[in-house]
C-alpha cells in the first residue's frame, strides 16, 4: 500500500547551516490493511518523511508509491485516498467545528455532508459541540476535530504525525483506542508516526528510524524478543567506570546509556541472582539497581542507542506527555 | 474546483465579518482620508481642462482604488496567518487543484473589499454623480477585476513569506507609492514627461482608469475610447499575470537537495 524505496532527503541548507540528511535511504513497505507505527527519538526525520508521504515536498531521491500511483508524478490520484492528521493543527480555530467539517467535505468533493459529519462525529466525543468554535475546545477535544475530518472523507491509507502530541494521558489513550477500533473496522491502512514508545505497542508492526536511517522494522512482540525477558538496570556513581569492571571483572554484556548500565539479554528468573552478585561485588559504587521487564520503550533505547531523559519514570503514561 | 473556491472564499468571508472592528476600520479610513484631504486640497485643486470638478470628486474614484488595492492585498495576505496556524497545510494536501486554491484566497479577498467600496458608491449622489444601470455594472466589472489582480499580487508576494512583518515593508515602499502614482491624487496631465512614463506604466493607474470611467459616460462611450480599452486590457492582463505566478507559487514543492549519485 505504502512503498517507499531508498529514499534520501537533504535540506539545501543555508549560509550559516550546512546541507542536512534528514532522511537517508530508507526502504519501508506497509502493507495493506497495517496499523505500522513509526518511531524514533526527536530529529530522527520522522516528520520529514511525513512531509513527503503527503506530498509537500519532493525528496533529494527515491521512489514512493501510494496506493499503486507514483507519489512524485501522480500526486493528484495519491491525495485522493490519503487522509492526514498533521501534527500541528489543521483546522481554522476561529470557526466552528461544523464549518471546519464543512470546508473539509467541500475540498473532497463529499456530497452527503450531513450524514459523513455525524457518522465521522460518533467516533469522537464532540456531540453537542458542532456550534463551538474550535479555540473554545480542550486541546484534546480540538485534536479530535482532526480526526473527525479526516474520517469523513474514507481514506484507504491514513498518515498521522505525532497526533497524539500534547495530549493528556486519558485523551491520548482515548484518540488511540479510537484510531484503533476505526483501523480494524474499515481496513485502513495507517502509518503513524510517534515518539511516544508505549503507543507503539498497539501497532502491527513498529518502524524504529534514528538519523534518517530505518534500524528496526518488525511487530512489537519480534521486537521485544530482540533483549531478554529481564533486564538489570543499575545506576552507578561513575556509569562507565563501572561498566568496565563488569565486563572485565564479571564477563557480562553490558550497555551503558546516559547515567546507568543496563544488562539487557538476561533471561526469566536470572534477573535476581545477577543482582545479587553485582551488589555484593560493587555495593559502593551503585546507587540503585533493579530488576526490569523490558518494554517496546526498552527495544527503543536498545535500537536506537539513545537514552531517554526520564526513562525511570515509574508511571508509564505520565512520561512523555510533552515533546522531548 | 468552483465549489472548493467558494468554500474557501466563504471561509475569508465569515472571518472578516466575525470582527467588526475590522469592518468598521476599513470602511471609516479610506473615508475620513477622502474627507481630509479632499476639504484640505480642495482649494488648490485648478487643473486645466477641469473646471467643475471638484477636488473631493476628482479624489472619490481614487479612493475606491485606493480600498480595493489595500483591502484585497491585505485580505490575501491572510495566507501567512494560514500557513502559520496550520490551516493551510490541511488544504494543500487535500485533492484540489492549485488554481482553486489560489482563486479561494483572492475571491474571498475581492468579496470583502468590494462590501467596503459598493458602500462607499452610495455617496456618488452627494457629489452629483450619477450612473445609469450600464455605468453601475462596468464599475462593478472595474472593482472586481481591480480586486483580482491585487488580491492575487499580495498572494504571490505573501507565499513565500514567514511573518506578515516583511509584508507591511513592501507596502510602505512599493505599493503606497504606486497607488500615489496612479492619478489618484493628482491627474497625469501637466506632470513632468518622465513622471508621465512612470505612471502609465503602473497597473494602478489603468486600474483606476478602468473605475473613474463609468462616472463619466455611458458604457457605449467608453468602449469607444482607446485609453479606456487600452486600460481594460492591462487591468486583465495584470490580472492573469498575477494569478499564474501564484499558481506557480503554489504548485511548487519544497525539493531536497541533490545528492552525489551513489
Ligand atoms: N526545514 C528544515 N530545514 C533544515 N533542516 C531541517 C528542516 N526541518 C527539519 N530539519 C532537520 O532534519 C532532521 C529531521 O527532522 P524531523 O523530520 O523534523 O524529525 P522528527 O520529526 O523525527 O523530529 C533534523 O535534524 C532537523 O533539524
Ligand atoms: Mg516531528
Amino acid at each position: 500500500m505504502i512503498k517507499i524505496d531508498t529514499l534520501t532527503h537533504v535540506y539545501p541548507g543555508s549560509r550559516k547551516l550546512g546541507p542536512r540528511t534528514a532522511i537517508d535511504s530508507l526502504s519501508l513497505h506497509v502493507r495493506d490493511g497495517e496499523f505500522v507505527i513509526l518511531s524514533g527519538p526527536n530529529g530522527s526525520g520522522k516528520s520529514t518523511l511525513f512531509r513527503i508521504l503527503c506530498g509537500l515536498a519532493l525528496p533529494s531521491a527515491g521512489r514512493v508509491a501510494v496506493a499503486g500511483y507514483d507519489l512524485f508524478a501522480q500526486p493528484a490520484k495519491v491525495r485522493q485516498v490519503v487522509g492526514v492528521v498533521f501534527q500541528s493543527p489543521a483546522v481554522d480555530k476561529h470557526l466552528t467545528v461544523g464549518e471546519n467539517l464543512r470546508i473539509h467535505a467541500d475540498l473532497y468533493g463529499i456530497r452527503d455532508f450531513a450524514a459523513r459529519r455525524d457518522e465521522a462525529l460518533g467516533w469522537t466525543d464532540l456531540g453537542g459541540r458542532i456550534d463551538h468554535k474550535v479555540d473554545t475546545l480542550s486541546g484534546g477535544l480540538a485534536r479530535q476535530v482532526e480526526l473527525a475530518k479526516v474520517l469523513m472523507t474514507h481514506p484507504r491509507v491514513l498518515l498521522l504525525d505525532e497526533p497524539t502530541t500534547g495530549l493528556d494521558p486519558a485523551s491520548r489513550r482515548m484518540f488511540l483506542a479510537a484510531l484503533g477500533r476505526l483501523q480494524k473496522d474499515r481496513g485502513m491502512t495507517v502509518l503513524m508516526t510517534s515518539h511516544v514508545f508505549a503507543e507503539a505497542e498497539e501497532a502491527d508492526r513498529v518502524a524504529i528510524m534514528r538519523d534518517g536511517k530505518l534500524l528496526a522494522y518488525d511487530t512489537p512482540a519480534a521486537l521485544r524478543e530482540l533483549i531478554g525477558t529481564e533486564m538489570v538496570v543499575i545506576q552507578p556513581t561513575d556509569a562507565n567506570g563501572l561498566a568496565e569492571r563488569l565486563r572485565a571483572e564479571m564477563g557480562l554484556a553490558v550497555r551503558v546509556h546516559g547515567d546507568e548500565i543496563r544488562l539487557e539479554e538476561t533471561e526469566n528468573g536470572d534477573g535476581l541472582p545477577l543482582l545479587e552478585r553485582i551488589l555484593q561485588r560493587y555495593r559502593p559504587e551503585i546507587l540503585s539497581i533493579s530488576i526490569k521487564q523490558p518494554g517496546l520503550e526498552d527495544v527503543f533505547v536498545h535500537v536506537t542507542g539513545k537514552a531517554v531523559p526520564e526513562h525511570a519514570h515509574p508511571v508509564r503514561d505520565l512520561q512523555r506527555t510533552g515533546t522531548l | 474546483m468552483i465549489r472548493v473556491a467558494f468554500s474557501l472564499a466563504r471561509r475569508e468571508f465569515v472571518r472578516f465579518i466575525r470582527q467588526p472592528q475590522r469592518v468598521i476600520g476599513a470602511v471609516a479610513q479610506p473615508l475620513l482620508f477622502w474627507l481630509f484631504l479632499g476639504a484640505g486640497l480642495g482649494g488648490s485643486f485648478r487643473p486645466p481642462g477641469m473646471e467643475g470638478v471638484t477636488y473631493l470628486e476628482y479624489f472619490y474614484p481614487g479612493v475606491m482604488v485606493m480600498m480595493m488595492l489595500f483591502a484585497s492585498i491585505f485580505s490575501s495576505i491572510t495566507i501567512i496567518e494560514d500557513r502559520d496556524a496550520g490551516f493551510l497545510q490541511g488544504v494543500l494536501v487535500a485533492p484540489v487543484s492549485r488554481m482553486a486554491i489560489v482563486l479561494g484566497k483572492v475571491t474571498g479577498g475581492v468579496a470583502i473589499a468590494m462590501v467596503q467600496v459598493v458602500l462607499f458608491t452610495a455617496a456618488a449622489p452627494f457629489l452629483g454623480l450619477s450612473l445609469s444601470l450600464g455605468s453601475l455594472l462596468m464599475l462593478l466589472v472595474g472593482f472586481v477585476l481591480t480586486g483580482m489582480g491585487f488580491a492575487a499580487l499580495g498572494f504571490m508576494l505573501a507565499w513565500p513569506m514567514k511573518s506578515t512583518s516583511g509584508f507591511h515593508a513592501i507596502m510602505m515602499v512599493f505599493l503606497m507609492p504606486l497607488w500615489l502614482l496612479s492619478g489618484a491624487l493628482f491627474p497625469v496631465t501637466g506632470v513632468p514627461g518622465w513622471l508621465y512614463a512612470v505612471m502609465m506604466a503602473n497597473p494602478v493607474h489603468h486600474a483606476l482608469n478602468v473605475i473613474r470611467a463609468p462616472f463619466y459616460g455611458p458604457p457605449a462611450e467608453m468602449f469607444a475610447s482607446g485609453q479606456y480599452l487600452a486600460s481594460l486590457a492591462v487591468t486583465v492582463a495584470w490580472a492573469v499575470a498575477c494569478l499564474v505566478v501564484s499558481m506557480a507559487r503554489v504548485g511548487r514543492r519544497e525539493k531536497g537537495a541533490a545528492v552525489a549519485a551513489a
